[in-house]
C-alpha cells in the first residue's frame, strides 16, 4: 500500500480525474476528506460497501429468473456472503 | 410486449431496452448494462445483466406507504444519472429471495434510482444505521 504524508488543504490526485483533499484533521484523529471524482466512480465509506457487496451477492443469482417464475429449486437456500 | 405497471405511475419493458448502470452494482462492478424482464408476479421484475449471467436480481417499487418518502438523490448522483425531469425517476428496492427460507427480504440501505428517460440506473448506498440489509418484505411465495 502506498502512504502519503499530507497537511490539510493539501491534495493527492488519482489518475486524471480523482482529486482527494484533505480538508480537516480534527483532534488528530478523525481527517475529512474532499473527494471530486467523474460521476461514473462511486465513492463509499468502506465498511458499508462491503456490507452492500455481501448482500447484492446473496442476491443475486442466475436463478432468479427461474425463482420470478415460479421455480421453487431456488428458493431458501442461503448463497454465499 | 410485456411491461411491468408500478406504482409508481412509470413502466419498465421487456425487450430491447438497455439500462446502463455506469458505477456498477457493489460486487458486480462490471456489470454496468441491464435488461428487465417481467413474468407477470406481481410488481417484481428481474434486472439482469446482460454481460454477467450471474448478476441477476429481483426487484420491486419502493412502496411509500410501506417505507416512507424514498431517499433524496444527491447532486453527484443526479449527475450521474442524467436526470432532467423528475417524472423520470423511479426507486426500486433489490430483493433477496434466497437467504432466508421464511422470507423475501429487501434491502433498504440500497435502493436503486432509475431514470426511465435517460435509461440510466445507480444504486444509492445509504449510512443511515437504521435501515435494514434484510426487511422482510413479504413470506416466500411457498410458505404463503
Amino acid at each position: 500500500m502506498m502512504v502519503l504524508r499530507r497537511k490539510a488543504g493539501e491534495a493527492i490526485r488519482i489518475g486524471d480525474d480523482i482529486r482527494i483533499v484533505i480538508q480537516e484533521v480534527q483532534n488528530g484523529r478523525i481527517v475529512r476528506f474532499g473527494i471530486e471524482a467523474p460521476a461514473d466512480v462511486a465513492v463509499h465509506r468502506l465498511e458499508i460497501y462491503e456490507l452492500i457487496q455481501a448482500e447484492n451477492r446473496a442476491a443475486s443469482s442466475a436463478d432468479a429468473l427461474a425463482w420470478l417464475k415460479g421455480g421453487s429449486d431456488a428458493t431458501g437456500a442461503e448463497q454465499d456472503e | 410486449m410485456p411491461q411491468v405497471q408500478s406504482k409508481m405511475s412509470s413502466e419498465i419493458e421487456q425487450g430491447t431496452e438497455e439500462f446502463n448502470f455506469p458505477q456498477g452494482i457493489a460486487g458486480f462492478p462490471n456489470a454496468t448494462r441491464f435488461g428487465f424482464i417481467y413474468e407477470g408476479r406481481g410488481n417484481m421484475v428481474c434486472m439482469q445483466s446482460i454481460d454477467m449471467p450471474e448478476a441477476a436480481f429481483i426487484l420491486t417499487p419502493w412502496e411509500e406507504d410501506r417505507l416512507g418518502e424514498a431517499p433524496a438523490l444527491s447532486q453527484e448522483q443526479r449527475q450521474c444519472l442524467d436526470m432532467v425531469e423528475e417524472a423520470a425517476l423511479i426507486w426500486m428496492v433489490v430483493l433477496n429471495p434466497f437467504a432466508d427460507p421464511e422470507w423475501v427480504t429487501a434491502n433498504l440501505k440500497a435502493p436503486l434510482a432509475i431514470n426511465m428517460s435517460a435509461k440510466r440506473g445507480i444504486q444509492c448506498i445509504r449510512k443511515e444505521p437504521d435501515l435494514e440489509l434484510r426487511y422482510q418484505w413479504m413470506h416466500q411465495p411457498d410458505k404463503e
